[in-house]
């Protein structure tokens, strides 16, 4: 079975994600942090990470330089709010989220989408890239 | 010109009577002396000359004849014109003229001087000497004729002079009056110039050099300052524009300014609202799944569900205006099909009592270009113009062109350059727009419309999407009349030359 880890710090989203990829059958392990999210991967593998892009501590594309220099087998979809980062609230390295994901994309991400995305395109990008782990 | 004591007039008058009062009794006198001295001299010449002549008639007879001789020899003196007075004393008696009352008779011992008695008649006295005595001839000469000979000239003398005099005033008045007009001339020209006719030419034309030079120096004096004067104006005129264009800068900086200010908020707040919409969402949907096909919940999650997606759609809005959405891809292409298609989807959209007209030119050249940006464009131009329309319907024109961008359209809209552009035009007949709200169509949130009807984003949104594409909009309005929104879109090979430092 396809194995899927989302790492988000909000928890609503890390667990309607986690509803929606089970109902569509994969195996899903949710984490709230960049560091918890890699704990996980190192525990058990999995095929597909899915990861919040701007998130306090290590964002999201220092988690994909990581999982990438570990498992270099592992595909990685970048999500992202769109528009900018509060600044009060992060110490953004970009001042908007599409200079985020440039540079996700630049450290290894497969894929990317912008929240709100629908449910059949996550799906539907999961499963391509489960195809091809 | 007044007369006064200081005028060029009078200040010759005043010095020809000063020249005058000296020299013509000088003149007169003089003249008068030297004419007086020599009908004197004449006089005196001729009446010794005569009295000679006189004396010898009666040397030549040696003695004295009878008395009646002698008296009729005297008288014949006096009758020769030369005398008015003949006596003749010897030593024993004295002859009288018959011609001549013994009571004139006077004694005087030596000539008298011309013009220095009272009769007129001038005295001398001529001794004989005859043979047996010695006697003495007095005769006397009339002085009339020689002094109205001299008062005729004294009184020509003083006609000369007093016509002279007459004549000279005349010439000097007449004169001074001819130096004095052309300066006249040209303090009524230069008058005329300092009041503020500058192109008034100085050209008084003189004899008299100084005046001729003067009027000269002055001309060029006044077309120096004519071509300062214009310099000045232009600089004045320059600097204005100048102003003014700086000043229409500083309006368009600060409200791109505010724009980029209200973008990078919204940037924000669609940032946390997609947080927030995404569970939502997806959560909606989840529950949707474990409802059955119909009941109330179900109808009530859907919508929720659609409004939901309504606030998506907004959230997008609000980061297409931030400029953020996603990364547009750009590619090269022919506009017109991007718009047949956007306007046949409007066409879905509005009501078929409002007709669309288009007239889109194909073939004009590719624009680099994102396609669903542009096609969001025309829908929300045209979403706008069809609001803008009454409730009877009006017409909505969508025209495509080629346009060339002169250098007088790139000054007032600094974002162009010089050069081919596509020309993207949607007009209404719709209610038009002020000034006031002209200014401000482009702010994000900012609606004329009822709450509900319009999120006051569609034109902030078209303004992000023309600036991202290197472009321009302009806005022609008129309250009552319609608007026509032109939106400028360089052509591709134009774009190199286009704001590379406006994107982000």
């Amino acid at each position: 079975m396809t194995r899927v880890i989302v790492i988000d710090d909000e928890e609503d989203i890390r667990n309607v994600l986690k509803v929606v990829l089970e109902r569509a059958g994969f195996e899903v392990d949710v984490a709230a942090s960049a560091d918890e999210g890699m704990n996980l991967l190192r525990d058990k593998k999995a095929d597909v990470v899915i990861t919040d892009i701007i998130m306090p501590g290590k964002d999201g594309v220092d988690a994909v330089y990581d999982i990438r220099m570990e498992f270099p087998k592992t595909r990685i979809i970048v999500i992202s709010g769109g528009g900018n980062p509060n600044p009060s609230d992060y110490e953004p390295r970009a001042i908007k989220t599409s200079a985020y994901l440039a540079s996700a994309s630049a450290a290894g991400a497969d894929v990317s989408l912008t929240k709100p995305f629908d449910r059949e395109e996550l799906v539907n990008a999961v499963r391509t890239l489960a195809e091809r782990s | 010109m007044a007369v006064t004591l200081n005028s060029i007039s009078s200040r010759m008058v005043l010095a020809l009577l000063a020249i005058h009062a000296v020299l013509l009794p000088a003149l007169f006198y003089g003249v008068l002396a030297i004419v007086k001295i020599g009908q004197e001299e004449a006089f005196v010449d001729h009446a010794r000359n005569s009295a000679r002549l006189i004396a010898d008639t009666f040397a030549a007879d040696k003695a004295l004849g009878s008395e009646q001789e002698t008296v009729r020899q005297l008288d014949n003196a006096v009758l020769g014109g030369r005398s008015t007075y003949a006596v003749l004393y010897t030593d024993e008696r004295t002859y009288v003229s018959s011609l001549m009352d013994a009571s004139e008779v006077r004694s005087f011992s030596e000539d008298f001087v011309f013009g220095d008695h009272d009769d007129d008649v001038y005295y001398l006295s001529v001794p004989l000497e005859l043979e047996n005595t010695v006697a003495a001839l007095h005769l006397g000469f009339d002085e009339s004729p020689t002094l109205t000979q001299i008062a005729g000239v004294q009184k020509t003398l003083t006609n000369i002079i007093l016509v002279y005099f007459f004549v000279s005033l005349l010439l000097v008045a007449l004169l001074s009056a001819l130096l004095a007009k052309p300066i006249q001339q040209l303090r009524q020209d230069s008058r005329e110039v300092a009041s503020g006719n500058y192109s008034k030419h100085l050209l008084v034309s003189s004899r008299i050099h100084e005046i001729a030079e003067l009027t000269r120096d002055l001309e060029t004096m006044r077309s120096n300052l004519v071509g300062v004067n214009s310099k000045l104006q232009e600089e004045i005129a320059e600097r204005e524009a100048a102003e003014a264009k700086q000043q229409s800068l500083e309006v368009r900086l600060r409200h791109a300014q505010r724009l980029e200010s209200i973008g990078t908020l919204a940037g924000g707040i669609a940032h946390e609202f997609n947080n927030v919409l995404l569970p939502l969402l997806l959560y909606t949907e989840l529950a949707l799944e474990d409802l059955p096909e119909d009941g109330s919940t179900r109808e009530n999650l859907e919508k929720v569900l659609k409004l939901g997606n309504r606030a998506k759609g907004l959230s997008q809005q609000i980061l297409t205006f931030g400029r953020q959405a996603g990364d547009a891809e750009k590619l090269a292409l022919d506009i017109a099909p991007v718009v047949e298609e956007a306007l046949s989807l409007v066409r879905a959209l509005i009501p078929a009592t409002i007709e669309i007209r288009a007239d889109i030119k194909h073939n004009i050249g590719t624009l680099l270009c994102d396609e669903s940006q542009i096609q969001q464009l025309v829908v929300n131009l045209c979403s706008n113009a069809f609001r803008s329309l009454s409730v009877g319907g009006g017409d909505i024109t969508v025209t495509v062109d080629e346009q060339h961008v002169t250098e007088d359209f790139v000054e007032k809209y600094p974002r162009l350059r010089v050069g081919k552009y596509v020309c993207l035009a949607v007009g209404d007949t719709g209610v038009g727009m002020d000034s006031a709200t002209l200014n401000r169509i482009f702010d994000p949130f900012y609606t004329t419309r009822e709450v509900g009807e319009g999120t006051g984003l569609g034109l902030s949104v078209v303004h992000g999407i023309v600036l991202k594409h290197d472009g321009e909009i302009v806005v022609w309005s008129k309250p009552g009349e319609g608007s026509v929104f032109r939106v400028f879109l360089p052509l591709a090979g134009q774009q190199s030359a286009g704001h590379s430092d406006d994107s982000d």
